[in-house]
């Protein structure tokens, strides 16, 4: 198999195709500590691109609680379990990826769900570690010994991706362009290589059109400069989506590139599986520390130490302002005193927020009226 | 890469000298019988004149060369029977297979059958890969779907089909103009041939090498398949000479070869995930 790099897990590694990096790569940065699960990026999704026949089970989108919530039913624990105990310590990764852990006459490991792992999208939603009734009211304790955390969810878009390497017949393909991951509808045969391929259960099979359909990254938004529906439609601003570029070629004024590569606060998913993805999480300070390094690598515990102190950071904090406050895509953007600019790819201003939302203090007494106030906040 | 094949120069000759002379084909080869002229496409799996065929076991093997491969297929042999009327060729294939598949889901994939002919004359010396051809000699596929021909019987699937309990409202493309409703129909949109059934329930296809395979715009080829006791009866036929780039044109008196594939779809056998055979020589009756 041709060897291609992935910096993600630092090293070079096997994959199905030569390394092709596209001219730009889409890219999305979520704050794991914004999101509170409302749904309205799965309804964004939903609405826009699944209402159609078969696609009635399908959520390119989704949110699901975790430790404990699937959609589809365990698609992480299961490949995880089938790739075994691998070594996770800082530095290059010396365990396995899926590509590399390929059994004999297999293309990537992976498993096909079963239609019933679709069936309860929302399994397991709000459902906290620890038991509180028989552990002795653990809820009078603070902080709570009980966590969990909301994971939204969309098509990686990855760099290396396994629907693409698990498809025999080269029906799906990434665009040089963008980097945007499609299955060619044409092509498509419904061998459903990809939904066993994909290790984040991303491409979903469409039985009554008998192909294989997934997240589009809406291109056709993307492509007129605008972001993604479930970005824009975001009511917890906790999205920003664009382009990223790799760790020796970000650019200080690009805004993803400064949040993943530069102040390193934001972790790809899984990154052990070897495709090096590009939705990139800002992980929720309040999970522990082990858990988290399964799902976001080693050296989670630094983008979580930097995010407690983001506010030190004004690069920083003026990128994480960006988020939800346009629709059009921020290519680049600038910090001047207490304003953050974000520009299009030609460098028209599209936005301008203060990084302080302003703050009026109200005399005790009004003159006017001659009378007290009172504090209702 | 050129193909050095297991189909012996021996037999080919054989054949081809059965062809003038009419006699029964020797085991390892299938003779074409001549039918009467004006007989066409014999879209009958269960037709008598079957009966008058010779049959012809042919072995089947896993597909190991190109992943992702079963190594263990389901369907180890099928019997062919193949007869022309100067003008079509129809074959017969015969297969074991305990479970009917013909409805698709996530989990569920469809039987499916396939027989493979060269696109260019025959030549001994210098014979097409029997695994999908190659860039200097493609080749014609024409295979049945079971599913496909569910749909020509009973009707295009509706979700009921597959969850007898489901309830939808309404669909969003059902609300609008029909041009407009295509973003909303994926593959069915586009015309995607594995989504839904044309005129027959075989596609007839052109491939140059792996991951090539591709329905051509086309469609000659005419199929039916029967599931009756434990097996599947299928029969497919094409025209032997028609203009098309990638078709075969055959003549009676020609010797050629034949190559058949079967997916069980109860094993999950799709795609590359399948049982094979070599080429297998045949002869077309004057």
């Amino acid at each position: 198999m041709p060897k291609v790099f992935n910096w993600q897990i630092g090293r070079d590694m096997d994959y199905l195709y030569e390394g092709a990096r596209p001219k730009k790569q889409f890219g999305m940065v979520m704050d794991l500590n914004k999101c509170i699960a409302c749904q309205t990026c799965t309804i964004a999704c939903k609405t826009t691109w699944t209402s159609g026949r078969g696609q009635e089970y399908q959520f390119w989108n989704n949110v699901e609680s975790k430790p404990y919530g699937y959609y589809p039913l365990g698609w992480d624990v299961r490949i995880l379990e089938k790739l075994g105990v691998q070594p996770i310590d800082a530095g290059p990764y010396q365990g396995k990826t899926i590509f590399e852990a390929a059994p004999e006459g297999e293309r990537v490991l992976g498993y096909r769900p079963e239609d019933m792992d679709y069936t309860s999208p929302n399994i397991g939603e709000d459902d906290s570690t620890g038991g509180i009734i028989n552990e002795g009211g653990a809820y009078l304790q603070m902080p709570h010994m009980q966590w969990m955390f909301y994971l939204p969810r969309i098509c990686n878009h990855c760099t290396y991706p396994a629907c693409l390497g698990a498809c025999p017949r080269q029906s799906v393909y990434k665009r040089p362009e963008d980097g945007i991951v499609l299955i060619d509808q044409e092509r498509c045969r419904g061998y459903r290589e990809c939904v066993k391929g994909c290790p984040y259960k991303k491409p979903f099979f469409n039985a009554l059109n008998r192909t294989s359909e997934k997240c589009v990254g809406c291109y056709p938004a993307v492509e007129a400069g605008q972001q993604t529906r479930c970005t824009i439609g975001c009511i917890g601003k906790i999205r920003l989506q664009g382009f990223i570029n790799t760790p020796d070629q970000a650019r200080e004024d690009n805004p993803l590139d400064y949040i993943v590569h530069i102040a390193k606060v934001a972790r790809p998913l899984f990154p052990q599986l070897g495709l090096e993805p590009n939705v990139y999480y800002i992980p929720p300070m309040h999970v522990p520390s082990w858990f988290l390094k399964q799902m976001f690598g080693a050296t989670v515990d630094q983008a979580v130490n930097v995010y407690r102190r983001a506010a030190e950071d004004k690069k920083l904090l003026g990128a994480l302002m960006l988020f939800g406050a346009t629709k059009e895509i921020s290519h680049h953007y600038k910090v001047d005193g207490d304003t953050v600019t974000g520009y299009t790819e030609q460098g028209d201003e599209i936005i301008r927020v203060p990084m302080h939302e302003p703050i009026f203090t109200r005399a005790v007494f009004d003159e006017k009226l001659q009378a007290y106030r009172s504090n209702i906040t | 890469m050129r193909y050095t094949g297991m189909v012996s120069r021996a037999a080919l000759a054989a054949a081809l000298l059965l062809a003038g002379t009419g006699m029964a084909a020797a085991d390892d080869h299938l003779l074409v019988q001549r039918i009467a002229a004006g007989t066409g496409p014999v879209l009958d799996p269960d037709a008598g004149l079957w009966q008058q065929a010779t049959p012809l076991t042919v072995a089947l093997q896993a597909q190991m060369i190109a992943t992702p491969v079963n190594a263990e297929p389901a369907v180890s042999a099928l019997t062919v029977r193949a007869v022309h009327d100067g003008l079509w060729l129809t074959f017969q294939l015969r297969w074991d297979d305990p479970t009917k598949s013909d409805t698709i889901d996530l989990d569920r994939f469809g039987d499916q059958a396939a027989v493979e002919l060269p696109v260019k004359a025959y030549d001994a010396n210098n014979p097409p890969n029997p695994m999908m051809g190659d860039a200097d000699q493609p080749v014609t596929i024409m295979q049945w779907r079971a599913a496909l021909q569910r749909d020509q019987e009973q009707g295009e699937p509706k979700l009921p089909d597959i969850y007898p309990n489901a309830h939808i409202d309404f669909y969003t493309g059902d609300l609008l103009k029909p041009e407009e409703a295509r973003a909303y129909t994926g593959a069915v949109g586009l015309g995607n041939p594995v989504s839904r059934v044309g005129k027959s329930p075989v596609l007839d296809q052109m491939a140059a090498g792996f991951g090539s395979l591709t329905v051509k715009p086309q469609q000659r080829a005419g199929a039916k398949g029967v599931w009756a006791d434990g097996h599947w009866t299928v029969v497919i036929a094409r025209p032997m000479k028609t203009d098309g780039e990638f078709d075969p044109k055959l003549a009676p008196g020609d010797g050629s070869v034949a190559a058949f594939a079967v997916w069980e779809g109860g094993k999950d056998e799709t795609g590359s995930r399948k049982a094979w055979s070599d080429w297998v020589p045949l002869s077309l009756e004057k």
